[in-house]
């Protein structure tokens, strides 16, 4: 069950992507997409680099090697698109709130820098290991990549937590879907480019299973409504509004 | 070998950190009475008092260098006392803010938005004062400007009252007390 090609397997490969690309479609079947246009792509472009490596995978006239450099290209290009994807998302947390919005950017572009030379100080010191230079060079760069999306997201988070920044429903679930996938990957990939756990198939199960738990939290935030809460009136305790104004317009102009 | 243990721990507590901000997102929308009830009162006047650099400077020209730095941390540490409370009832006011957000009516949602903004100037501002608080603690004597943090907190004390009787005419909300 837990083995590779197992069908647990090729579900967890494929059933992901086809979910990806149901809530593409869902997504622009509601009008969403127009919100989130770098996400929309980033869900296609995810859903058919699965298809297409899932298919290199089986075909028996792909070589390992071959394989590998596909998931090379397409690692590289799914984390650019998940930085921009990140842009985005701080862009929806921040862009009601002048007040924080400055401050927030730049705070998180500083997270970044650090953790791109710390991601850049992990890959130096990752234990070299007996496998094909391709393929340690994906372990170390998809650490490398996962260090700096999970910081980065982690960052995104902490802004809005200890500034009491308001999340919007499907910002914060993206986010929210991001984040536990990187961190898992995260720990994966770095116990992998490590030398701690090599070659076993729990890795990519994990990674996998993750990736779909992240898919089925996206469905949930973008297409389920949120509760709605009874908009009464807030209880506003004692005093009076008319001799707070007036002391205060005291204190303003002392 | 040991840094991929620190990466699998930093993984875990930051999967920590982004559960409990999920639970504690979900607990706060099934529960949002009586939020004006955690707003703690604040003597704005007694803060102005204590923020004042003439005070600061009577203080430092009628006591001995030794004397001020004593009676200038136990200021230092009652400021720092205010604007915690400030950063805390600015918090609550952006829950407040948004759960006046989605209200039906132009002006209420236009002032629960700015309601939020003041309230998000302010943890901004009281996040710097405390830095330069706790700095001013190490240092007695140097200079301290929290100015900012009253001056948003008078703002934010409009835009809340201005929610308040939008929302609620009959009775009014109190962040300042007398």
């Amino acid at each position: 069950m837990l083995q590779a090609h197992s069908f647990l397997w090729h579900y967890l490969w494929i059933g992901p992507n086809v979910l990806s690309l149901a809530l593409a479609w869902s997504i622009r079947r509601r009008g969403v997409h127009k919100q989130y246009p770098v996400f929309f792509a980033y869900l296609i472009f995810a859903s058919l680099e699965g298809f297409v490596l899932y298919g290199l995978d089986l075909f028996p006239a792909v070589s390992p090697t071959s394989w590998w450099y596909a998931f090379w290209a397409g690692t590289i290009a799914e984390g650019l698109f998940k930085f921009a994807v990140v842009a985005a998302l701080l862009h929806h947390l921040l862009h009601s709130w002048p007040a924080i919005a400055r401050l927030g950017r730049n705070l998180v572009s500083g997270a970044g820098v650090v953790l791109v030379l710390l991601a850049a100080a992990a890959a130096a010191f990752a234990t070299p290991d007996n496998v094909p230079p391709v393929v340690g060079g994906v372990h170390v760069l998809s650490q490398t990549l996962y260090l700096t999306e999970a910081g980065v997201i982690l960052a995104i988070f902490l802004l809005a937590a200890v500034f009491q920044i308001p999340w919007d429903r499907a910002t914060f679930g993206i986010a929210l879907g991001f984040g536990l996938v990187w961190s898992e990957h995260l720990a994966v990939w770095a116990l992998v480019t490590g030398g701690v756990v090599r070659n076993r198939a729990w890795e990519d199960l994990a990674n996998m299973a993750t990736y779909h738990a992240c898919v089925l939290i996206w469905f949930y935030y973008l297409l389920v409504p949120g509760r709605v809460v009874a908009k009464s009136a807030v209880p506003l305790p004692e005093n009076n509004l008319d001799v707070w104004n007036r002391e205060l317009e005291r204190l303003v102009h002392q | 070998m040991t840094i991929a243990i620190v990466l699998v721990i930093a993984a875990a507590l930051a999967l920590v950190f982004i559960l409990g901000v999920t639970l504690s997102r979900s607990l706060q929308i099934s529960a949002p009475a009586s939020l004006a009830s955690q707003i703690r009162p604040m003597d704005v006047q007694a803060f102005r008092n204590l923020v004042d650099p003439a005070e600061d400077e009577y203080l430092r020209r009628r006591l001995s260098a030794h004397e001020f730095r004593v009676v200038r941390r136990k200021r230092l540490r009652a400021m720092a006392a205010y604007v915690r409370i400030a950063g805390n009832n600015a918090a609550v006011l952006v829950r407040m803010g948004q759960a006046a957000l989605p209200a039906a009516d132009a002006p209420t949602a236009e002032a629960a938005r700015r309601l939020i903004d003041n309230a998000l100037l302010l943890r901004r501002n009281a996040a710097f004062a405390l830095l330069r608080i706790y700095f001013a603690l190490a240092w007695p004597n140097s200079g301290l400007a929290a100015a900012p943090v009253l001056h948003s907190y008078e703002q934010l004390d409009s835009s809340a009252m201005l929610l308040g009787r939008l929302r609620n005419p009959a009775a009014p909300v109190r962040i300042s007390a007398s």
